[in-house]
């Protein structure tokens, strides 16, 4: 039966179609059940985000099937169909099975490869297990995405690398100190940005945290809400030699941390790196440090330019995705055509072998001379005209099923060798 | 037989070498276990050769400088290997086997079976061992030192690039060229000091100009200065990554001269 995916996405429908007739799933339940109850669509799984609304579902007439499914939605949603059908989209067969394993990997996602659609995805599924609207082919088909979306997320790097500010800075703290545990942490002003950046470095293990503030009560304030230590603003200079990365986000005109500064303690550590992320503007590290060894610093145009660059790197690693989706889905299908033809095929065998064995026994009963090589030689030329017979039919069913057009093929197939009826 | 060993062994080199540094451009694991497969090919058949070649002389390869070079490949290759498996710093074979095709190329010369009569004396194989050892760690130390020079550029020029993503960080790497050195400069002593004691007792003299003796001694310079800059003045990172660089440089230069030039280790 036709396996399809009809509805709408971030890619063609504006958000506020797509917040109306996104559906919880109390509500889902009881479509679902309708759905069941109709029959006219045996298997069906409902995904519903906030990014997209779309009914995977095996049908008879898709068709129909589909028509029905947004019926019941925009029912449930209380909104006209009208306003959704245009924006309906509807895959077949191969496409839809492609467009399952491209939506579980997040390669149709808003942010490619961001993690939660998986989840979704897997969500969507065991409710409708739960609503016993999943069969057989919906059970392979969504059971392969879910391996193909494991395969994207382990053997490429589609989702390796930060893609916003606060994550990227954590991500070139950890390429110049490899692990961050035990690595002190000063934050320097308070702003949301850097406070995001500080917790990131403490979920990663870094430790202790220091917090100066040119007011002492929001240095206190700041420094309990990450479990840190507050530092008087005049103990700036004694702070910034003990520690690995300073996160620095003060309001202030001029930079608060100078060159000088920042060259007098570089003595005293014994090449120890020292990582500055600037998230303030203006900058609160004179850039000149950079000329000093073991000084690396990053203001805020400097990450965004990292994050443009993991940017970049996913979507190429989301080329490499793509590839191997494809292949996935290729074989996916040469395995379900195989699964469509095989019945057929050996039905085919077994009418022919049928047929073969009561023409030789008829043939030697006529023959009570015949010796033992001639009833051999008989046996070899029955078998040879049946697999000489059989040869072309089921190369063809074999090649209808890879090129997706086993159907008609089929149907023929039954209908000249008198087969019975297919079910 | 052991040449023609050597050949398919060297051919399992190169490939391996192409296969890693396609690895380092276009990251995709199917080309490392590839390369790692061919590293393991070659150094299986090259084990094959060095056992041949010892059963050939009827004494440990390492006589004459290709057949000891051909013996240190083997090492290196083999801890490659396992510092990649170890560490998971798969992008370690781009830099390594490269050097390994380039010193292994020397290993496939013809050369004499025949022991120079002074090199009967088993210090002379304790000092080939050791001399041999350092150089193998070395080849790390230099590897080390320059993925911490490309990845500190990279993370300087605050331009992520291909190194930015398959290097390791800095501190990794820092500590490997460290350690690397601490392990290969004793025995690069131990072998240079037994070397200077052996000559004196088969030829007289301890110190007599031989170009691989004299730039070995210079390496072993910047090695020491290196460590001593490190253990006491507190060197660090690029400086050391530079030191350690230059001291490969040299070391590749004596191995020129042993393998180019006339003198007591010259062929």
């Amino acid at each position: 039966m036709p396996l399809f995916v009809a509805g709408l996405s971030h890619r063609n429908a504006p958000v506020e179609l797509r917040e109306r007739l996104a559906i919880e799933e109390d509500k889902l339940r009881e479509v679902l059940s309708d759905l069941q109850a109709t029959s006219v669509v045996p298997e069906v799984v409902v995904l519903s985000t906030c990014n997209r609304v779309e009914v995977y579902g095996v049908a008879e007439a898709p068709g129909e099937a589909r028509a029905l499914v947004f019926r019941h939605l925009c029912r449930q949603r209380g909104i006209d169909l009208s306003l959704v059908e245009d924006a309906v989209y509807t895959h077949l067969d191969g496409d839809a099975v492609r467009h399952a394993f491209r939506v579980a990997a997040s390669l149709d996602s808003m942010m490619i490869g961001e993690p939660q659609i998986l989840g979704q995805v897997k969500d969507a599924f065991a409710l409708a297990q739960a609503c016993e609207t999943v069969g057989p082919q919906l059970h392979t088909l969504f059971s392969q995405a879910f391996s193909v979306a494991k395969r994207v997320r382990t053997e490429t790097e589609i989702a390796r690398h930060a893609v916003s500010v606060s994550f990227a800075a954590v991500e070139l703290a950890k390429k110049i100190f490899a692990g961050l545990s035990g690595r002190a942490v000063l934050l320097v002003g308070a702003g949301k940005m850097s406070e995001l950046a500080a917790k990131h470095l403490v979920e990663q293990g870094a430790f202790p945290i220091y917090v100066a503030n040119r007011t002492w009560a929001r240095a206190q304030d700041l420094a309990r809400s990450l479990s840190g230590t507050p530092v008087q603003w005049e103990e700036l200079q004694t702070a910034l030699a003990s520690v690995d990365i300073v996160v620095t986000s003060t309001g202030a005109t001029e930079p608060v941390i100078s060159h000088a500064m920042v060259a007098r303690i570089m003595h005293g550590r014994r090449g120890r790196p020292l990582f500055f992320i600037d998230i303030a503007v203006p900058r609160d590290v004179e850039p000149g440090v950079d000329r000093l060894d073991d000084v690396y610093r990053y203001d805020i145009d400097d990450l965004k330019q990292v994050v443009d660059a993991n940017l970049r790197e996913r979507a190429r690693e989301a080329q490499r995705a793509e590839a191997l989706v494809e292949r996935e889905v290729g074989k996916f299908l040469v395995r379900q055509g195989d699964v469509e033809v095989i019945p057929t095929i050996v039905s085919l065998r077994a009418r022919l072998e049928e047929i073969r064995l009561a023409e030789v026994k008829r043939t030697l009963a006529r023959l009570p001379d015949a010796s033992p090589e001639q009833r051999a030689a008989l046996e070899a030329l029955s078998t040879g005209i049946v697999n000489k017979i059989l040869h072309a039919p089921i190369t063809k069913l074999r090649e209808s099923s890879r090129a997706g057009v086993s159907r008609s093929v089929l149907e023929l197939v039954h209908e000249l060798f008198g087969l019975g009826r297919r079910t | 037989m052991h040449a023609s060993l050597i050949n398919i062994a060297v051919t399992g080199y190169v490939l391996a070498t192409g296969l890693a540094l396609a690895y380092l451009v276009q990251r995709q694991d199917l080309v490392h276990r590839l390369a790692v497969l061919a590293t393991l090919a070659g150094w299986a058949v090259h084990s094959v050769a060095i056992i041949a070649r010892a059963l050939e002389l009827g004494a440990p390869p390492l006589g004459n400088l290709p057949d000891a070079i051909s013996v240190t490949v083997w090492v290196i290759v083999l801890v490659e290997v396992l510092i990649e498996r170890r560490t998971g710093v798969r992008v370690l074979g781009a830099f390594v086997l490269p050097i390994v095709v380039v010193l292994s190329l020397k290993a496939t010369t013809p050369r004499a079976v025949t022991l120079a009569p002074a090199l009967a004396s088993a210090w002379i194989w304790i000092h080939i061992a050791l001399a041999l050892i350092g150089f193998a760690a070395f080849v790390f130390n230099f590897a080390g030192a320059l993925m911490y020079v490309l990845q500190e550029r990279q993370l300087k020029a605050k331009r992520p690039g291909t190194f930015y993503y398959r290097l390791p960080a800095l501190d990794t790497l820092d500590r490997l060229t460290f350690r690397t050195l601490a392990l290969g400069f004793p025995f690069l002593t131990t072998g240079l000091v037994l070397g200077a004691m052996w000559a004196r007792t088969a030829w007289g003299s301890a110190f007599t100009f031989d170009p691989l003796a004299f730039l070995s001694f210079l390496a072993w310079l910047i090695y020491a200065g290196t460590l001593a800059g490190r253990a006491a003045g507190g060197w660090h990172g690029r400086r050391a990554a530079y030191f350690s660089i230059a001291g490969f440089a040299m070391l590749v230069l004596t191995l020129g001269a042993g393998l180019f030039l006339p003198g007591r280790h010259g062929s």
